[in-house]
């Protein structure tokens, strides 16, 4: 499989599946990026979204954590992006909660 | 404001030469017999809660011999002060005190520089000693380019009393070092109340060493937890995991404190407990204004601003939607030139994660008026996103203003309430 993963500077991955994005018609990311996003990172190249910066620059700051790629590749392309976006301290938090969070209870 | 608790603030006294007593932190009432046998009886048994008056909470308690130390033990490792539980206890070697002295350093925000106070009526509540009789409490303002020394100390000693030459060159050795702790650990306050008088000089019976929590990315030797400022309380894991998501990236923050954490004020109050952001604190202020008479509190205060990056509010929505009390969240942004289409992405992708099922369509009324720069793009994203169309969604524009924001969140809760019944 092919991707392209890389780190952003408030601590997660953006994990690009460049098999889907081979179908992609659309290709939204690369668009949204550079249309609303201040880091404007992407680019096509050989048919796929690539990166512009170098691995490094995008860890320390050039991706704007805007997740426009995700939410526009969820609506109009191919569901390859999946962003993670670790909050560690809240994963201790629910795991000890011993009250149901509001969003997995029914009204 | 990170909060050091009394033991770190004395390992750090400690570091600079600021006598304390003998001690040790334990967890049980083994260790501290240990300890006690160690020391020497008597000693004193001190709760490690931040929590301040904790001699006033019964967080304190003296120990004769074993069995007492063991009873003491006991009992303050099964209470609660100021609904902090308590888990380590500070084991200490007994003051033989003679005179208790109040000395601090604390930024004085009207001078905007760091000013030395001193009161003969250390142990007691600083605060009320100041207003019952300010003559009582001497201050010093401190050029903080110049610094604060061995002599101004003795100048500050001497409008406080006639001590003995022993004991005022003693103290003003304390408060030189007691001003280093304020500037190499960046404190917005560095307090020792009291500081006892001993036959043998003088000692820091209590330790407060409050650090800006600005100057946190600094000061990582301390390892201390980031929160936003919570009063005299510990922070709440969920402050905690809040003020972990600006700790790497300054791109706009978020400020996040429990106002109520277990929702038992709101409820007590009569009202509805709801999850809250705004972008701008004055904003968040007035909209809580118009929240409140109509029957909701917001039970969290949070400020999402300064442009943050999408991640944040995804982050941040996560930690207010994972309080289990709310039954409702209102967002709110001031009209400023926040990018609110990152905003609108962020609260997006937590409600796709966090409602699965519904497309991320939450099920509990909620109101989120986008106002400022790129409020269009953030409305329709909503749109796009199948969001707005959920049963308990409304999501408005920069013509609402924060009194139609409530009242249209109030309509909202008691369609809400009247057609699933609320949550039991």
């Amino acid at each position: 499989m092919s991707v392209l993963e890389f780190e952003v500077r408030s601590g997660g991955t953006i994990r690009i599946d460049l098999d889907k994005c081979r179908a992609c018609e659309t290709k939204a990311c690369v668009k949204i990026c550079n249309s609303t996003g201040m880091g404007q990172i992407l680019e096509l190249k050989d048919g796929v979204p690539a990166l512009k910066p170098t691995l490094e620059e995008v860890k320390r700051g050039a991706c704007t954590e805007d997740l426009a790629c995700e939410l526009d590749c969820e609506l109009y392309g191919k569901k390859a992006i999946v962003i993670t976006l670790p909050l560690p301290k809240l994963d201790e938090y629910l795991e000890d909660l011993t009250a149901t969070p509001t969003y997995l209870r029914e009204a | 404001m990170a909060r050091l608790l009394e033991h770190q603030g004395k390992a750090l006294f400690r570091r600079m030469g600021i006598p304390v007593p003998a001690g040790r932190v334990v967890q049980n009432a083994d260790e501290a017999i240990g300890i006690g046998d160690e020391l020497g009886f008597p000693v004193v048994v001190k709760a490690q809660v931040h929590a301040g008056g904790r001699g006033k909470a019964g967080a304190i308690l003296f120990a004769e011999d074993r069995d007492s130390l063991a009873r003491a033990v006991d009992e303050l490792l099964a209470k609660r002060i100021n609904g902090a539980l308590v888990n380590e206890l500070l084991i200490e070697k007994k003051a033989d005190v003679e005179a208790e002295l109040y000395v601090a350093v604390t930024a004085d925000p009207s001078t905007r520089q760091p000013v030395a106070i001193f009161s003969l009526r250390g142990g007691v509540n600083i605060e009320e000693t100041a207003e019952a009789e300010a003559s009582a409490v001497y201050t010093m303002p401190i050029d903080i380019l110049r610094g604060f020394f061995y002599y101004d100390a003795l100048n500050l000693l001497r409008r406080g009393w006639p001590l003995d030459s022993r004991r005022m060159f003693a103290t003003a050795n304390i408060y030189t070092n007691l001003y280093r702790v304020y500037r190499e650990y960046d404190c917005k306050l560095a307090e020792i109340n009291p500081l006892a008088l001993t036959a043998d000089g003088a000692v820091a019976v209590d330790a407060r060493v409050d650090v800006d929590d600005d100057a946190l990315a600094r000061q990582t030797a301390l390892d201390i937890e980031v929160a936003e400022e919570a009063g005299e309380r510990a922070a709440t894991a969920l402050e905690i995991t809040a003020g972990t998501i600006d700790k790497n990236d300054h791109r706009g923050s978020v400020h996040f404190v429990q106002i109520d954490p277990d929702a038992s004020y709101a409820r007590g109050e009569g009202k509805v407990p709801v999850g809250f952001d705004c972008v701008g604190a004055g904003t968040s202020l007035t909209t809580m204004d118009e929240l409140i008479p109509l029957g909701y509190y917001p039970i969290n205060f949070c400020d999402s601003s300064g442009n943050p990056v999408g991640s944040k509010l995804y982050r941040i929505t996560k930690v207010i939607m994972s309080q289990p009390q709310i039954e409702g969240y209102v967002f709110v942004s001031c009209v400023s030139s926040q990018q609110l289409d990152n905003t609108a992405r962020g609260i997006i992708k937590a409600f796709k994660e966090l409602y699965p099922a519904s497309g991320g369509q939450p099920n509990i009324p909620c109101v989120l008026v986008f106002r400022g720069a790129w409020d269009d793009v953030a409305i329709d994203l909503f749109k796009q996103h199948g969001i707005s169309d959920g049963r308990w969604t409304r999501v408005l524009g920069r013509d609402t203003a924060e009194i139609e924001a409530a009242e249209i969140f109030d309509a909202l809760y008691k369609e809400w309430k009247s057609e699933t019944g609320g949550f039991e």
